[in-house]
């Protein structure tokens, strides 16, 4: 068997192994990837591109694009700082609990964005623990854009510390301690020899968190308030333009969606050399 | 509508059939919103009756031949209890909230189940405006409906909506998390919190709208043997018995205002027909003044 095995593998010419398996691929991703993508792009369309655009130029549409690049933008500069602080902490230093902080950033992967959301509604909502003692001062953050941002950092948490540890970990330490020995301070050596070796895991970490962060859709429709025009991010706005049954309005931004997530993922595909990330 | 039914209505006309005929009733009951029952029972669910809150859904079956009988002949035109839409506040009214009008005013926050999903939402709607156009024809003299006026203040208050739950039931779970100054939804619902002594004050309106929910046989599924037990407990419903006990658990009844004791006095009360029925109500109002003039302004 094993034999016969090894020798169709060595045939010489034609390999059937290869168009076949390719095949399989592309028919296994068929139903599962593209038909579903391809069915936003057929249906938003199908109507003429003029009704595409109109769709798209709703006032609320535009709000709502805006609304989720500006809060997607803020959560992914906190949590690439915070990935870069954590991880370098986490990989410098050993201590008591290091691998139980390690395990609990990376816990919002797995849990229900729902639950984040009524979690922060619990946390800072006006009975909540933080919330008790801010909103007597007038300071409410649920159902603002602010609560928004909150919903997207803790889904997003660990995306970019999980991009930035590894290349910490593997990080040689020889040129960092070059560079102490020739009298630069701990500054100095984190700017300008850790920090440029860490550029494509930086970059990567934050097109990953921003990608995910523009498609959050579970935490923030119970921390947002959900008002078009106010506080109603893209996801939002699809999801209220399906259930009031205008699927083309729907589309046209689910449209914008797809195509966003294929620009961000093709850059950190075809940048890998620049970004030298492996 | 689950406890009324469960605990009082059921187990007395099971009691009342056995004694009278020696038959065991058996009731299967499952309780859900009323456009979900009424799209179960449309793909083959087999209910004999159904009672739901939005006489839109009985269209619905009527228009697929689901029911056929004339359901407004029964008594009461088919509605078996009712319930007006209230405002909910904090315990002691810090915000001095009064009637819908005071919704509209600066700095109150309020939490709104979103019109287009959720039916308690476009009750809410419908009371808002129509307490205006009510208020607005009182004033006039002559009667005259100030729809101007019914925009202005509905624009008004949804400025102060700060979140838009998905249904009636959400946003009372919004509410009772301590967001927001005030919330619209049923009597019904305000009396249960209050029963379970959560921390609210209820403001009845001066006008408002009552939700009525019909009760339908679903004719395509009652067979010639379960007949006489339908039509039997059909007409238990809209019994004394059956409408005090409603009452009991904080509906209206639908036949005699004399049970109706324990509710907020509301000046000037309206229903659906008062613009022209779910038919004319939709389309008019919910799209036509809130989805077009007021949500996309």
């Amino acid at each position: 068997m094993s034999t016969a095995a090894t020798a169709m593998r060595h045939v010489r010419g034609f390999d059937v192994a290869r168009p076949l398996s390719i095949g399989v691929l592309v028919l296994m991703m068929l139903p599962l990837v593209f038909l579903p993508l391809a069915s936003i792009f057929i249906f938003g369309t199908s109507n003429g591109l003029d009704k595409f655009w109109s769709a798209l130029m709703q006032p609320e549409a535009i709000f709502a694009l805006k609304l989720s690049m500006a809060t997607s933008f803020w959560a992914t500069v906190f949590n690439v700082i915070f990935g870069l602080f954590a991880a370098y902490v986490l990989s410098r230093y050993n201590f008591w609990g290091r691998n139980a902080l390690i395990v609990t950033i990376s816990l919002p992967t797995a849990i229900p964005t729902a639950v984040a959301g009524f979690a922060l509604l619990l946390l800072w909502g006006p009975y909540g623990t933080l919330g008790r003692l801010l909103t007597p001062h007038g300071f409410q953050i649920m159902f603002t854009a602010g609560a928004i941002i909150l919903a997207n950092i803790f889904v997003t948490f660990p995306l970019a510390f999980g991009v930035i540890k590894p290349v910490f970990d593997t990080m040689s330490r020889s040129l960092e301690e070059a560079s102490a020995t020739i009298g630069a301070t701990r500054w100095q050596t984190f700017w300008h020899v850790t920090l440029p070796s860490l550029r494509g895991a930086i970059v990567s970490g934050a097109l990953l968190t921003f990608a995910r962060a523009v498609g959050e859709f579970g935490s923030t429709i119970l921390v947002s308030g959900n008002l078009a025009g106010r506080t109603q991010t893209a996801p939002l706005y699809i999801f209220a333009k399906f259930n009031e049954g205008q699927i083309e309005a729907a589309n046209a931004i689910a449209i914008v969606l797809a195509l966003f997530s294929f620009l961000i993922f093709s850059v950190l595909f075809f940048a890998r050399d620049w970004l030298d990330v492996d | 509508m689950k406890e009324s039914l469960e605990k009082a209505i059921f187990p007395a006309f099971a009691a009342k059939w056995k004694q009278q005929h020696g038959q065991v009733v058996v009731f299967q009951s499952s309780f859900a919103g009323s456009e979900t029952v009424t799209n179960q029972i449309l793909r083959g669910a087999p209910a004999d009756i159904a009672i739901l809150s939005i006489e839109r859904d009985v269209q619905r079956l009527q228009k697929d031949g689901f029911v056929t009988a004339d359901w407004h002949s029964l008594p009461a035109r088919g509605i078996v209890n009712k319930t007006p839409f209230v405002i909910i506040v904090r315990q002691g009214n810090p915000k001095g909230i009064r009637d819908f009008s005071d919704l509209a005013k600066p700095g109150i926050r309020l939490i709104h189940p979103d019109p287009i999903s959720s039916g308690g939402a476009q009750w809410s709607i419908l009371a808002i405006y129509g307490s205006e156009l009510k208020k607005s024809e009182n004033e006039s003299g002559e009667g005259e409906r100030d729809n101007q006026r019914a925009l202005q203040t509905l624009r008004a208050i949804w400025k102060n909506v700060i979140s838009t739950p998905g249904s009636a039931r959400e946003a009372r779970t919004t509410f009772e998390l301590g967001n927001g100054d005030a919330l619209i939804t049923y009597e019904l619902e305000g009396l249960l919190m209050k029963e379970a002594k959560a921390p609210i004050e209820i403001v009845t309106p001066q006008s408002t709208i009552f939700s009525e929910h019909p009760a339908v046989v679903i004719d395509k599924n009652v067979t010639a043997a379960k007949r006489p037990v339908i039509d039997a407990f059909m007409q238990y419903l809209w019994s004394d018995e059956a409408q005090q006990a409603f009452v009991q658990f904080h509906f209206y009844s639908a036949t005699n205002d004399a049970f109706n004791t324990a509710f907020g006095h509301i000046e000037m009360p309206f229903a659906i027909d008062y613009f022209g029925g779910w038919d004319k109500a939709y389309p008019n109002v919910i799209e036509g003044v809130f989805r077009d003039q007021v949500q996309r302004k």
